[in-house]
């Protein structure tokens, strides 16, 4: 059984449709992309999938049931994480209390002391930093404190999205680095990216969403040699 | 000349606290739930008149009827935030909007909640004794009763920054400030906190009221002038920043109580002015970002 699974999700904005017909699978432990220009669709098919855009028709089943219409914090409960474009951190807490705020339902506030201590061993800088203002940070720390605060309610799937944007070519390949340990942890990705051939290098299969309807899929390893995908994401 | 300056900075931190408070409440409902409660005056009043009414007909002391207005003040502003302005934020398309028109439905609420507490309690000044000897400090007399109402404020300003700072519930909040889309994404419920946020609010005035009646005569019309000195606060601090409105309430009592002494009339002409002119040199407030 998939752990996530979308079938024929019609989303709008108002009166504009921007998903068509979407339909996906994700695999336990798989990391899979959705790809796409800007506009899309792609971060509206994340945000649905976490309950902030209602989709109009269709289904998602995670771990085999229904969480259309479950609120925010139910489907975090469930074990969805999710990482908004930009990081979205609060600028003037601390990284320790941006941390706690991920681990805000209560089933997770109890044990957040732990699982504190886990996201300290997997970004140290985190730790020495703790009592900073999440504002002081640079662009690929702050990175990593969104990493860390989505990890802070033991996801077993993450929603990231566009991590890389805005990153150094180095910082950007150290962020791929976490996304394929989460994977060695157990988490199944779903990533979000413009980076199109560095996510292909990391990723299992991805999906390509144009004007909100999936055009392509298939295995990295073919997609990266797919000349659509040459000529229209690598400029090749 | 010691006497003096000692008299104006006790007077100054009497009034500069009850100002902080009352202005860590506006701040509190008008940062987290975006309302601008111009009715906020008329939580003090119904708080000072809920502990004269327990003091002069029950015969608890005022402290204990104090204790007994929290609840009964955020109960009132819990369910007015879930019931009117939850609403109304539901029916208005845009947040540019909702801020308008919760302000237009604060003012509503100022006029009935001042002409309903005319019915029940007239017009005249009311008043109470509490705490009312002194002792000396050198030469300087001072009034146990405004010792105790600094006191007081020292006391719940500290619970209420602890209350931010280190609960579950604290942290939320703040988050929420900062960004409530965000906020949400965590699983924080956003209304929920809102909604809190403006008991809180209703809660740091109906003590704020609470201790006036303790020092002064208290009368239902007596609200709008706080409204006003903590919009000015509000303003001074900065819009939105708690520890803004702890320190602007503060310069706000010492200022007040420096012209109190050179001509009480100027009173709230200083503070006007004092805001022109902040409004010009800092527009977004001492503290504000």
């Amino acid at each position: 059984m998939p752990i996530l699974e979308i079938e024929n999700l019609n989303c709008f904005y108002g009166n504009v449709q921007v998903l068509w017909d979407v339909s996906l699978k994700v695999e336990k432990s798989e990391i899979v992309a959705l790809l796409g220009a800007n506009g899309a669709g792609k971060s509206t098919l994340l945000n649905t999938i976490v309950g902030l855009v209602p989709p109009k028709s269709g289904s998602i089943r995670f771990m085999g049931e229904d969480i259309v219409n479950l609120s925010g914090s139910e489907i975090i409960e469930r074990g969805i994480s999710y990482l908004p474009e930009g990081g979205r951190l609060f600028p003037d807490m601390t990284i320790r209390e941006n941390l706690e705020l991920g681990a805000y339902p209560m089933k997770y506030w109890k044990s957040r002391k732990a699982t504190l201590d886990m996201v300290f061993d997997m970004f140290p800088i985190l730790k020495e930093r703790q009592k900073q203002l999440a504002r002081t940070l640079s662009g690929g720390e702050k990175q990593m404190l969104a990493m860390g605060r989505g990890l802070m309610s033991n996801p077993s799937l993450c929603l990231l999205d566009e991590l890389s944007y805005g990153l150094s070519p180095l910082m950007a390949s150290e962020v791929f680095d976490i996304v394929k340990k989460l994977r060695e942890q157990g988490i199944t990705v779903l990533l979000v990216e413009q980076n199109v051939r560095q996510t292909l290098e990391i990723a299992d299969r991805a999906y390509v969403l144009e004007n909100g309807r999936i055009c392509l899929e298939g295995e990295c390893c073919e997609l990266i040699e797919n000349d659509f995908i040459k000529t229209a994401y690598m400029g090749m | 000349m010691s006497n003096k300056i000692l008299q104006i900075v006790l007077e100054g931190l009497i009034m500069g606290g009850i100002y902080a408070l009352i202005s860590m409440g506006l701040t509190m409902q008008y940062g987290v739930a975006r309302i601008l409660n111009v009715s906020h005056g008329e939580f003090i009043m119904v708080g000072a008149f809920i502990t004269w009414m327990l003091t002069t007909m029950a015969g608890i002391s005022p402290l204990l009827a104090l204790i007994i207005c929290m609840p009964v003040t955020f109960l009132i502003g819990y369910i007015l935030h879930r019931t009117l302005y939850k609403k109304l934020k539901d029916l208005t398309p845009s947040a540019g909007a909702y801020e308008g028109n919760a302000m237009l439905i604060s003012f509503g609420l100022m006029f009935i909640i001042q002409s309903v507490a005319q019915k029940i309690w007239g017009s005249s000044p009311q008043g109470y004794k509490y705490l009312t000897f002194s002792f000396k400090i050198g030469k300087t007399a001072i009034a146990v009763n405004r010792l105790f109402v600094l006191f007081v404020t020292i006391i719940i300003s500290v619970i209420f920054y602890f209350f931010l700072n280190r609960t579950r519930m604290g942290k939320a909040i703040r988050a929420s400030s900062q960004d409530p889309a965000a906020a949400g994404m965590m699983g924080i419920k956003i209304n929920r906190v809102m909604a809190i946020c403006f008991g809180i609010g209703a809660i740091l005035a109906g003590i704020a009221g609470s201790l006036l009646s303790m020092i002064n005569n208290i009368n239902t019309s007596m609200g709008m002038n706080y409204t006003v000195i903590a919009l000015i606060v509000v303003v001074l601090g900065g819009l939105g920043s708690i520890p803004g409105s702890l320190v602007g309430g503060l310069i706000l009592g010492f200022v007040g109580s420096i012209v109190n002494r050179i001509d009480t009339s100027l009173y709230m002409v200083v503070f006007y002015v004092l805001i022109m002119v902040l409004l010009l040199v800092r527009p977004k407030g001492l503290l504000g970002r």
